[in-house]
């Protein structure tokens, strides 16, 4: 079977046990509702700064829901052994990673699509910008912060406290995306930067989002044998 | 301490060096330096304040060194492997302790002279990452099961690396973008010849502390290794029922 | 600048020289003081 085999195979097990239990989806989604809620008790969305803050609004709630999720990801291969066999199986560890981290991106995606109507709502956006790179931003700086997340959260799985360690590690390296996504949504929804800059922003989230999926599935088959 | 063993002769000249540097520095900065025109006698943080931040910029890469030479070497030479970990570990250490001197005498520096505690821009916030991430590497070291800790604190320790250099330049070109409100005007921007001994003085003396420090912890961290494999192998030699001789 | 005046803690500017300056050398001999006392706290493989 080829690598694309692998991987898709363990996307569908994934989204298949997760389709069975819902317990992640549930969580995020009622997670990011009550991260609107209190970030629009903390910022007026009526006033008219609230443009400027939304993009910075946004990402932090998705980041937010994406360490609920991520925490769990790797816990339903605890059980019974399953990372025992997942080292033993003829896949490429890289495919296992890739797969996982496929399924997370789905979840997010997920409950972004109900976040963001959501947010239109609430802060009475509209984007001043060129709105449909939005449909490109959002799942550039979903990518980033889910691969780095799947890959910490696998650093994680034997440690005590794992979630804690997952925020720990994972924000500090996130920065640099962070920084990348917000200033391009905020960009897109205020149209403050002009075009040049903005299409950096995107660059450099893409660059991004290369270098360091790269560098995780380079480095999974060391985290899987660890040991 | 019962034998002058080259190395012990050899660490002990380069203690009494670096005190002798640090001590006639010390004399320099603030007995000789002339006070600077525009901020007075707190500018004399610089001289402590400059070698202590470099050394926090140039300790992560040993760590990182250590940390690759130990993914290299972890199938093939175990022992080699593990004298590899203990330098990343005495490196980290190294790193946290002077990049936290870094943090706080810059702010102690900058609130008489700028006004404020701290600022968003490149150079500030990377070091703040850098402090972050290495707290984060010990974390992972303190947490994680034995067996794995050396293997997980070593790829941390790659991500760190890939990431503090584009955080820096993500940061630098935001900043060119909006420019920060305060001028930093660089304070290695054309260094006054009355004031280059007290700087030279130091920043040597600094590094040579920082190389010191890291070799003695080095050694100790060796010396538990060797410890706890010792141990290890007196209990497995008394299960087995072999007499130690 | 003298001992007298290094030691004056009247400005904001002479009591952050002087936490500097004493600040570092504290967490300095205070990390190779934990490191010491390790090292004289563990058991020396030569022996």
């Amino acid at each position: 079977m080829n690598y694309l085999g692998h991987v898709l195979n363990h996307l569908r097990k994934d989204l298949r046990l997760e389709w069975r239990s819902r317990d992640s989806i549930n969580g995020m989604l009622f997670f990011s509702l009550l991260v609107v809620v209190v970030f629009s008790m903390a910022f007026d969305p009526t006033a008219s700064a609230s443009r400027q803050i939304a993009g910075g609004i946004v990402w932090v709630a998705i980041l937010f829901a994406a360490t609920t999720a991520l925490n769990q990801s790797w816990t339903r291969e605890l059980r019974n052994d399953v990372m025992d066999a997942q080292r033993l199986a003829p896949s490429p560890a890289s495919a296992l990673f890739l797969g996982k981290a496929l399924a997370n991106m789905i979840f997010v995606l997920a409950v972004e699509a109900i976040l963001a109507p959501l947010f239109t709502i609430f802060y009475n956006l509209h984007a001043v910008g060129p709105g449909w790179l939005l449909a490109l931003i959002m799942p550039l700086g979903t990518w980033a912060l889910v691969v780095n997340g799947t890959f910490f959260a696998a650093l994680g799985i034997r440690t005590r406290n794992r979630e804690l360690l997952l925020p720990l590690v994972l924000f500090p390296i996130s920065i640099p995306a962070l920084l990348a996504m917000v200033q391009a949504t905020t960009g897109v929804l205020t149209a403050e930067l002009d075009s040049i800059q903005l299409y950096l922003w995107v660059k450099v989230l893409i660059s991004y989002d290369i270098i360091f999926t790269t560098v995780c599935l380079l480095l999974f088959e060391t985290v899987l044998h660890a040991e | 301490m019962s034998r002058p063993t080259p190395t012990r002769i050899v660490t002990g000249l380069w203690f009494a060096a670096t005190v002798i540097i640090l001590v006639l520095g010390f004399h320099q900065a603030i007995f000789v330096a002339p006070m600077e025109a525009t901020m007075g006698n707190v500018q004399r943080i610089f001289y402590y304040h400059v070698p202590s931040a470099t050394a926090g910029l140039i300790f992560p890469y040993v760590n990182l060194i250590g940390s690759l030479a130990f993914l290299y070497w972890r199938r093939r030479d175990p022992l080699k492997a593990l004298a590899a970990d203990a330098l990343a570990l005495a490196a980290a250490e190294v790193t946290i302790v002077f990049t936290s001197i870094g943090l706080v005498t810059g702010m102690l520096w900058g609130k008489p002279v700028w006004g404020i505690w701290w600022t968003w821009d490149e150079r500030l916030t990377t070091y703040l990452l850098l402090w972050l991430i290495y707290v984060s590497y010990f974390v992972v070291r303190r947490l994680s099961s034995t067996g794995q800790t050396q293997t997980l604190a070593a790829i941390l320790s790659i991500f760190a690396g890939i990431d503090v250099p584009i955080v820096y330049m993500s940061i630098r070109w935001w900043r060119t973008q909006h420019p920060s409100p305060v001028f930093f005007g660089g304070p290695d921007s054309g260094l006054d010849p009355s004031m280059r001994p007290a700087f030279f003085l130091n920043f040597a003396g600094w590094i040579m502390w920082g190389v010191f420090i890291t070799a003695f912890r080095y050694a100790l961290e060796r010396r538990r290794q060797v410890a706890e494999q010792n141990a290890a192998l007196h209990a497995i030699e008394a299960s087995l029922e072999i007499p130690h001789q | 600048m003298t001992w007298h005046s290094f030691f004056d803690l009247s400005t904001m500017e002479h009591r952050h020289l002087l936490f500097v300056y004493v600040g570092i050398w504290v967490v300095q001999l205070g990390y190779l003081s934990w490191i010491s006392w390790n090292w004289l706290h563990t058991k020396n493989p030569n022996d």
